[in-house]
């Protein structure tokens, strides 16, 4: 697991590298799609782009295409890599949950000095919901592009029905994903989140954040990390399993019908 | 060796020749299954029979193609929007009998080469329209795919679609689309901002071929310069009349290939000393590449990135795996 409290450093690691290479391969590439794409419209020369320094280039329709592909490949692979080797395993904490709706609402309105926050978990209610929308515009996105690249390389006569679809579902996620672009970076500015920032940078958030904001994350956490503590503290001869100062003093009857099962094969 | 006799087919045997269902039904519809088939069309210019129509103000296939389209283009709003923040804008709504050079309201010409043959001037006739690209840029990377090449190989610019951004004439080798600012549906959106126009160019007469017509400027032709046929069968006929006039094939490998065959006794080389690419006029170049070519590779390894993601995968569990295994080991030592 990688989520762990860091104490000595009042630190608490939010994001594994490999989620960081995630979201900044996904975010870069992203980012280089978004301004090639742009410059496949007709607009670099017309507004004077070409004239800035080092922008001559955007006049090349064949040089954007270039890097738009290259951007494509990184963003592809990536999102791919995100969705199944979480979904293997088994990872949720991006995923909605009921309540999610209103529960958005109270801390969005909490940001705004309205009411106050409810506890979170490793994300925030509207992170998750967030969460699904940019994965289905990513989605779209890529799907519709992947038809487009077909169409450009193997079947320039593809079915016009079809060419239309994939251009007009590019074009409109293409707008899609910029807003989503813009309301993630307003989720920065506000003042709150800041200390969530330095997550996705260093992969670990502060502590006293984490417990004031995110209690029911650190509750899923913590637990294991006190009882680690307390077989340190005891300087029991046999710390081998935390599980067990875990369910000492609990009757069996209280125990789900498996774990039951499994302390009767210990004994 | 292919019949001399073949070689002299007229316009509508040729058609009866590259429709052989109907032939081999003996139905008298030729016109019928080629148009309503998806077979690849070509056409063939063969430039050893056009001679311009000197005798006429207007050459025959200049002024049918006009005739064709003179209401192809709604009326102009006036005052045309000026775009911002370039003022470009495009009118030939004053200039529509311009038939030296293309123009929206012009999509063939005529362009006169005098060429030095052995030591002997000759005047060659070589009728510019759009090329009909195999695989065009001008209609792949449309940002509205407003420009689409059809089963039949025709590239149709939809002027219901088409924003006149012009990005089709600046990827097309030969600069053909032509644009009409003041009109389309940019008008509609935002005018000063995005968009200029509609661009216009030879579309194959498609609704011609649609209703079993030849396109305007093959049926017009009255030295029967230009053929429309099947693309095996033009290819044969272009190769063969190539041969008997050791002549040359313009249009054939030019920008990836193209669905317009020129056959000419004279190097192309030649006819091209005697053009200069101006807005409108283009050249003839023989090496002409497809420029899009170059993003075909990095183009195909973005079809394969989700293959390249489930292998991050596959590549990543095996990592976890061997971590795990060797944290055990290390666990129970």
């Amino acid at each position: 697991m990688t989520e762990k409290i860091l104490s000595e450093k009042n630190l608490v690691v939010r994001h594994s590298i490999l989620e960081l290479i995630e979201h900044w391969a996904i975010a870069i590439s992203g980012l280089v799609l978004f301004l090639t794409g742009m410059f496949e419209l007709p607009m670099s020369k017309r507004y004077y782009i070409s004239s800035l320094p080092g922008m001559g280039w955007s006049t090349d329709y064949m040089t954007s295409l270039y890097l738009h592909y290259a951007a494509a490949i990184i963003f592809t692979a990536a999102a791919i890599f995100h969705i199944l080797y979480h979904g293997l395993r088994k990872e949720k904490g991006l995923l909605p949950q009921n309540g999610d709706f209103s529960a958005s609402i109270t801390v969005i309105k909490s940001l705004f000095g309205f009411g106050e926050e409810p506890p979170m978990h490793k994300y925030l209610p509207e992170q998750r919901l967030a969460y699904v929308g940019m994965a289905f515009i990513i989605f779209m996105l890529i799907v519709s592009g992947l038809v487009k690249t077909y169409k450009n390389i193997y079947a320039p006569d593809m079915s016009l029905t079809v060419v239309l679809w994939a251009t007009w579902i590019h074009n409109i996620f293409f707008i899609l994903f910029f807003l989503a672009f813009l309301a993630h970076m307003a989720a920065i500015v506000l003042k709150p989140n800041w200390p969530m920032v330095r997550g996705i940078f260093t992969g670990n958030v502060r502590l006293d954040y984490a417990r004031h904001r995110h209690p029911l994350w650190l509750a899923e956490i913590e637990p294991v990390e006190k009882a680690s503590v307390e077989v340190i503290e005891e300087k029991q001869a046999l710390p081998v399993s935390i599980e067990v100062p875990a369910i000492e003093g609990i009757e069996k009857e209280d125990l789900p019908p498996g774990q039951t099962k499994s302390d009767g094969d210990k004994e | 060796m292919k019949k001399e006799k073949d070689l002299k087919i007229n316009r509508r045997s040729f058609l009866k020749l590259t429709s052989g269902v109907a032939i081999a039904s003996g139905l008298n519809l030729p016109k019928k299954a080629f148009a309503a088939s998806e077979k690849q069309v070509s056409t063939l210019i063969d430039l050893s029979l056009c001679d311009g129509c000197v005798d006429r103000k207007i050459p025959a296939c200049v002024s049918a193609c006009k005739t064709i389209n003179k209401d192809k283009i709604p009326q102009i709003i006036d005052p045309i929007p000026e775009p911002w923040p370039r003022k470009t804008i495009e009118d030939w709504s004053k200039k529509r009998d311009v038939v030296n050079r293309l123009t929206p309201y012009n999509f063939i010409y005529v362009h006169k080469a005098e060429v030095n043959v052995a030591g002997q001037k000759k005047n060659i006739f070589v009728p510019r329209r759009c090329m009909h690209c195999d695989n065009p840029a001008c209609a792949t990377i449309c940002p509205f795919s407003a420009n689409h090449k059809n089963k039949n190989g025709a590239v149709v610019i939809d002027q219901e679609f088409c924003f006149g951004g012009a990005k089709c004439r600046d990827v097309c080798p030969w600069g053909i689309p032509q644009r009409q600012s003041g009109v389309g549906i940019y008008l509609n959106v935002l005018p000063g901002l995005m968009g200029n126009g509609v661009m216009y160019k030879c579309d194959l007469c498609v609704e011609r071929l649609a209703d079993n017509k030849l396109p305007g400027c093959v049926e017009a032709c009255p030295r029967e310069a230009m053929l429309i046929g099947t693309r095996s069968a033009i290819k044969k006929v272009a190769e063969s009349r190539a041969r008997r006039m050791n002549g040359y094939i313009y249009g054939k490998a030019q920008n990836g290939g193209t669905s317009t065959l020129y056959v000419s006794p004279v190097p192309f080389e030649e006819i091209n000393k005697t053009m200069t690419k101006k807005p409108g006029q283009p050249d003839m170049k023989v090496d002409v590449q497809r420029k899009m070519a170059d993003t075909d590779t990095i183009g195909k390894a973005a079809l394969a990135a989700p293959v390249l993601g489930i292998a991050a995968v596959g590549i990543v569990g095996v990592w976890n795996w061997l971590s795990n295994r060797k944290d055990k080991a290390g666990k129970e030592e």
